[in-house]
């Protein structure tokens, strides 16, 4: 890159040297001219921008938008050579490892798992984009607080490229007969709660659940971080209780919810229990508005009339926290290209054109704005209201990207189980966590 | 080379003895064996006992940390629980799994009525995919709607157990699972010895008087001692191997209720983004170590038995 800096430097230099010294036949030795042409940023001109580039995704055929992403990004830079190289989603992680280990990694990566990022960037792996973003001029506040937990060590090593984000699903129809208003997007948990219970009727094979909770620990210990004050590190896992309190009220009192040990027995997906009809409102991620669309579309499910409410909160957090994930885009450090991998992560992930295409396949950019999200709400399916609950105020992460979090999360899937099946009390669930993840962080 | 030249008759080969050349063909012949052994189970084995020394994540430079990884594991709580589960799974399962093979073998070895359709209906759970198989149980253990606890209630049990969805009753469920799929191949086994044993064997200890239990016990099941080491063998080895099975009934759930030592392996090594290959394979030796000492101690018994 460097030699590449240089050789444009010295050219341009003589360029700039050869037409002074045309107008000025006494070559009067000149002071060399700002050396724009190779430092200036990408988005000053498409044209001076060229190489090949590779772009690492995972199951292209799912996810096609990923082409049309790179199809609109050679509209604007038609020297870059862009080819997409495709891995099974199931392989994807391992292989970024180890292709990044060996040094055989593409130029621009999607980080499936985010949460190793951290990882990656402790290894040197990612490049530091904070010289281009300030060359650019960005302002990452753009999106939506999630650029910051790609920022290690004052090091931006990833750009939010997509996000999605826990909003609330429900069922219309059982809203209808039940005679209850429908949720809005400001409701609180304790609402919710009362809600399920307004709208649970029947019994046996017949009985209509108020809500429905996954079997994800997430779907309970998400409702304890929305705050955004704790995270699933604890050390103190004492904000974990009410969530769990409200849960299991539901699953054991109220019973408005489907016993979890019957969800995980039955290995229950939470979109057959919703599309099956019996469920009032499930909290999910935004992910699966596409996929029930889809189900609708194919005539698949009775649940055509359905609605989407912004997630509930808790007292005290304000309407509109929601709780999410993110998927980056970086740079391989190793990268040959680092210019044009800058131009097609820039173009990615903040000009409108290629967050547009992201947006039009009904997946969230990071840079989500009023203008992007109407685009999504707006697609063909999507239910009447969505773009006012998927307007949220702050994304907080359901894991931060921090050393040990798969194990304390694999720990907390481990505990999770058992107070969902009343085999451990509050007090022990919040002491077993509280140990485990100690000694856990202890290394 | 040596396989081409095999037709070749033996006077006319130049240069080479008869025996290095029988040699060569005899290697020629477990070559494609060896060489598909060497490179997929050998050399990893190796590298594994390597790495049971060394600390290694994958990606940065392994570290040689002697026996440290062994003194960790045995620190280690939740391995000491997973070696004790292990060895409860391996004494239930095996003892089941032969008991019920053999009482099946004595069952279908006789002339009932459709032997047949038993034999084959038996032997199917064994065939079966264990991922289907995974999912069907499942269902039969739900606790409120199952199939099981529903016909528990029947016959009076009023609060019938959480099978999977309970830490005390998911490895008695497991090794029920477990019995069930595997019994219809050592069935199979004990059968064929059964058939075997001379008739008049029978004959003769009728007419000596002896009784249908004791023509069993003293001279059936004595002759059937070395399918027996083989049924009990292969099932102790299967047992430590567990895996695949528990893995689709409960992931090692609910808590680490069914994490057995395979288990333990795998979430150690590969269940994680940030792998311990180091502790996994120290774990996997120590696994080595327990089904070599039990199969060395059961080969010295059984030599000691049949002489």
């Amino acid at each position: 890159m460097k030699m590449k800096k240089i050789l444009a430097l010295a050219l341009s230099g003589l360029l700039a040297a050869s037409v002074l010294a045309a107008c000025t036949p006494a070559a009067t030795p000149s002071a060399p001219p700002a050396s724009t042409p190779a430092s200036a940023p990408a988005s000053t001109g498409g044209a001076e921008i060229s190489g090949k580039l590779t772009f690492s995704v995972w199951d292209l055929d799912a996810t096609g938008y990923l082409q049309k992403l790179v199809d609109a990004f050679k509209v604007e830079y038609p020297e870059v050579e862009v080819e997409i190289i495709d891995t099974p989603s199931a392989d994807y992680t391992n292989k970024l490892g180890v292709d990044l280990n060996g040094g055989a990694a593409a130029d621009v990566i999607l980080i499936k798992d985010s949460d190793t990022s951290y990882s990656l960037a402790q290894k040197g792996q990612l490049e530091d984009l904070t010289p281009y973003v300030e060359a650019e001029g960005i302002d990452l506040g753009m999106f939506n607080g999630l650029a910051s937990n790609f920022n290690f060590d004052g090091k931006q090593v990833g750009m939010p490229f997509r996000t999605d984000y826990y909003v609330l699903y429900y069922n219309k129809d059982i809203f209808d007969a039940a005679g209850v208003d429908y949720p809005t997007n400001d409701m609180t948990w304790a609402e919710f709660e009362e809600v399920a219970k307004k709208i649970t009727t029947g019994t046996g094979n017949d009985k209509v659940y108020g809500a429905h909770f996954h079997t994800w620990q997430a779907l309970v210990e998400n409702w304890g971080v929305q705050d955004g004050k704790n995270t699933i590190m604890g050390p103190d896992y004492e904000f974990m209780r009410a969530p769990y309190e409200m849960v299991l009220r539901m699953q054991n009192e109220d019973k408005t919810i489907q016993d979890f040990g019957t969800l995980k027995a039955g290995n229950i997906h939470y979109s057959g229990a919703f599309q099956s009809g019996n469920v009032g409102m499930m909290p999910m991620g935004t992910w699966y508005a596409a996929t029930h669309m889809q189900k609708v579309d194919a005539g698949e499910t009775d649940v055509t009339n359905w609605g989407i409410a912004t997630i509930p909160h808790a007292e005290g957090t304000p309407a509109g926290w929601t709780v999410g994930s993110v998927t980056p885009i970086a740079i391989n450090a190793a990268s040959q290209n680092k210019d044009a991998a800058w131009a097609f992560v820039n173009f990615a992930t903040t000009s409108a054109a290629g967050t547009a295409v992201v947006a039009d396949a009904g997946q969230i950019p990071g840079s989500v704005n009023d203008e992007l999200r109407a685009i999504i709400t707006n697609l063909e399916g999507m239910p009447e209201g969505a773009a006012e609950a998927y307007a949220v105020e702050n994304i907080t992460l359901d894991r931060p990207y921090v050393e040990y979090v798969n194990e304390v999360n694999k720990m907390l899937e481990e505990e999770h189980g058992l107070i969902m099946i009343g085999e451990l009390d509050m007090d022990g669930f919040i002491e077993k966590i509280t140990q485990r993840s100690a000694e856990i962080q202890a290394g | 080379m040596a396989k081409n030249n095999n037709n070749v008759p033996a006077g006319r080969r130049k240069g080479m003895k008869l025996g290095t050349r029988n040699t060569l063909v005899g290697l020629s012949f477990i070559a494609p064996n060896f060489i598909g052994f060497f490179i997929f189970i050998l050399i990893p084995v190796a590298f594994s006992f390597v790495l049971s020394f060394m600390k290694w994540d994958g990606f940065t430079e392994m570290t040689f940390v002697g026996l440290d990884n062994f003194v960790k594991i045995f620190k280690d709580q939740y391995f000491v629980q997973a070696l004790g589960r292990t060895l409860y799974y391996a004494v239930f399962a095996v003892t089941l799994t032969t008991f019920a093979a053999l009482g099946l073998a004595v069952l279908v070895n006789k002339g009932i009525k459709a032997v047949g359709f038993f034999r084959s209906s038996i032997f199917f759970p064994y065939v079966a995919s264990t991922v289907a198989v995974g999912a069907v149980w499942r269902q039969l253990f739900m606790k409120d709607y199952g199939p099981i606890n529903a016909f528990l209630q029947l016959i009076g049990i009023e609060n019938p157990p959480g099978w999977l969805a309970s830490s005390k009753w998911a490895l008695p469920a497991v090794i029920i699972v477990t019995v069930w799929k595997s019994m219809g191949y050592f069935m199979i086994v004990y059968l064929g010895a059964l058939q075997n044993i001379p008739q008049e064997l029978e004959e003769a200890s009728a007419l000596d008087g002896a009784s249908k239990f004791q023509h069993f016990w003293r001279i059936t099941f004595p002759m059937l001692a070395p399918s027996t080491f083989f049924v009990v063998l292969m099932n102790i080895i299967n047992s430590f191997k567990a895996f695949d099975l528990i893995w689709v009934l409960t992931e090692g759930g609910p808590g680490q209720a069914t994490t057995l030592m395979v288990n333990y392996i795998y979430n150690n090594g590969f269940n994680t983004t940030t792998p311990k290959y180091g502790i996994a394979s120290a774990a996997a030796m120590v696994l080595f170590a327990i089904v070599a000492i039990i199969t060395i101690v059961q080969f010295r018994v059984e030599k000691r038995t049949s002489n």
